[in-house]
């Protein structure tokens, strides 16, 4: 029978539950508590379910085309099918809450971290790699500072000085080199899942993103820099790790390149 | 001229990311541009600086996919909020957005899903659009959607639908022409009949777009030219609006920005010349920032290979 009197929030319950339905539309008209024939009208071409169908096939279509541009190295790495396959399934356990597409990938380094696919830790990786170039490509801008601004700041306020980062920068440590993975990617190189401790600043500068790779020291003074410690506090960290203070040299060249790179956006003094 | 005042802004284009270099390069002579909302709202990266940019030399209107008018969902305010703040940034002419829902239960399925036509879901959908056009302070302008299914519990036609809500709700609407085509193609009804039924004092804009015909039906698409069909209902529209805002949108296989400017500009054909708000679009003699790479989302630093 017709449900002719089928009120607007059921019936879109009803058609939200087929069209996102993992299986086929034919499994999801079955899973259905409302027969389609009876919400769906046919027309002159087309079965009720037919015509549903169209909006189920398309939601699954959008859902794989919008993290495979979010997750593009890790589409490849996988390949077609087992993204596809990835997706669908991660999208039944976190599915798009936001209006915009942008937070959908949000979880799927995490949800790829407790699948059960090969090289699962490599992809993560990866995915946490691809993760934090899209959230720092969306940042808000902020003006770098000038090169020789933290060069300028008086010796006698060096220890309690705070850099601001820039909102567009990421820290990544992770225990595959994906960003070589990555690189291979980009140059149309296979991709290797090596198992190496690398550290890494995902920034953004005039508006491009770029992947900075880091020795272990330079990621954790840099990561007190970032946590919003004075530059001594920073040192003092550095000390706790690694039980000894950062070289004259080292903090001289890392203070350069980060603000050439346009880390920092300014200087509190205390 | 429609009865909210909103100027004709004359032939425009969606801004899409593919053509921002081209677009910040070389300053086409484009009457106005229509900017995704969503694309805009949450980002304050490329996207944003190239859409003020663009607003900084020519009109720009707001066309969102996500409000879910119709849906049962609560508005969400925080959206609103955000669209609004965009919308002042960029000084849009108006905000638009379809007559459709988009999800439930807190869940975006990020399609533009039909509406049942009946009293019901009239009463609905027109309180919302009184409450968003009340909080953005703007009347909104409301699309039709090209659609698949029709539904058993629907008791009126989808024009006498829009008409309806656009008289109880005092909103603009936006007439998509390729929409009425791709509808009464897969609905079997005369596309002449619906644009026939418009209330033309209210017609804000006209949208205009390719679709791919299956045989048994037709997909929106937004990925090729105009066919002739939809040109004439374009003709037949703007015989009862007069000259309108006109947009051209190509959202899939997006060819070169001439190729897609060249097809807007067809629409000129049926528009008496001159008529559109002076002083807008085409080149102005301030300079914009050279572009910077757009043909990948990200670009690779010195440092990008270890």
């Amino acid at each position: 029978m017709p449900q002719s009197d089928l009120a607007l929030a059921p019936l879109q319950e009803w058609m939200q539950a087929v069209v996102t339905h993992p299986s086929d539309v034919y499994e999801a008209a079955d899973a259905a508590e409302i027969a389609v024939d009876d919400v769906i009208l046919p027309s002159r071409t087309l079965q009720p379910i037919q015509r549903v169908g169209i909006y189920h096939g398309m939601y699954m279509l959008r859902m794989i085309e919008a993290l495979t541009v979010d997750y593009a190295a890790v589409a490849q790495f996988l390949g077609e099918h087992a993204f596809e396959h990835l997706v669908r399934d991660y999208v039944q356990q976190f599915p798009s809450r936001s209006y915009t597409f942008n937070r959908l990938g949000d979880s799927f380094p995490e949800y790829i971290a407790s699948s059960s696919l090969k090289r699962r830790n490599f992809l993560h990786d990866l995915a946490v790699l691809e993760l934090a170039m899209t959230l720092v490509f969306d940042e808000a801008e902020a003006e770098p500072l000038p090169a020789d601004a933290i060069a300028s700041i008086a010796p006698e306020q060096v220890a309690d000085a705070r850099i601001i980062p820039i909102p567009a920068l990421r820290l990544l440590a992770l225990d595959y080199d994906a960003n070589e993975a990555f690189q291979a990617f980009r140059e149309e190189r296979p991709m290797k899942a090596r198992r190496q401790k690398s550290w890494l600043a995902v920034h953004r500068r005039d508006y491009g993103v770029y992947r900075m790779p880091l020795t272990r020291e330079a990621f954790v003074f840099l990561e007190a820099l970032v946590a919003r410690q004075t530059i001594g506090s920073a040192i003092e960290t550095f000390h706790r790790r690694f039980r000894r203070f950062p070289a004259q040299s080292d903090l001289f060249t890392w203070f350069r390149d980060w603000s050439a790179a346009g880390l920092f956006t300014a200087i509190e003094v205390e | 001229m429609n009865r909210f005042n909103f100027p004709d802004l004359g032939i425009g284009v969606g801004l899409r990311t593919v053509h921002f270099s081209h677009i910040l390069g070389s300053q086409p002579d484009v009457d106005w541009f229509e900017a995704l909302s969503e694309n805009y709202m949450d980002t304050g990266g490329r996207p944003r600086y190239v859409l003020e940019k663009v607003a900084e030399q020519y009109p720009i209107v707001l066309h969102g996919v996500s409000l879910s008018i119709g849906g049962t969902d609560p508005l969400d305010f925080d959206y609103l909020r955000k669209l609004k703040s965009l919308a002042r940034a960029v000084n849009a002419r108006w905000i638009s957005d379809h007559l459709c829902w988009t999800g439930v239960s807190g869940r975006n399925v990020h399609d533009l899903l039909p509406m049942p036509y009946n009293a019901e879901s009239l009463r609905h959908t027109a309180e919302r659009v009184r409450i968003v056009s009340d909080f953005l302070e703007t009347p909104l302008v409301v699309e039709n959607p090209s659609s698949y299914v029709e539904f058993a519990t629907s008791t009126m036609t989808e024009w006498d639908f829009l008409a309806s809500l656009a008289e109880e709700s005092d909103c603009g609407l936006l007439l998509d022409v390729n929409n009425i085509y791709v509808s009464s193609f897969n609905h079997s009804f005369d596309p002449n009949v619906y644009v026939d039924a418009m209330p033309a004092d209210r017609v804000v804009q006209v949208h205009l777009a390719g679709h791919q015909n299956h045989g048994t039906h037709i997909i929106d698409t937004h990925n090729d030219f105009v066919i002739d069909e939809v040109w004439k209902l374009y003709g037949r529209a703007c015989a009862r609006t007069g000259d309108v805002s006109t947009l051209l949108e190509w959202d899939a296989d997006i060819p070169d920005f001439p190729t897609v400017h060249a097809e807007a500009r067809k629409a000129s054909a049926f528009r008496s010349a001159g008529s559109r708000e002076s002083g807008v679009g085409g080149r102005k003699a301030a300079e914009l920032r050279p572009p910077t790479p757009d043909s990948r989302p990200y670009s690779e630093g010195p440092y990008a290979a270890v």
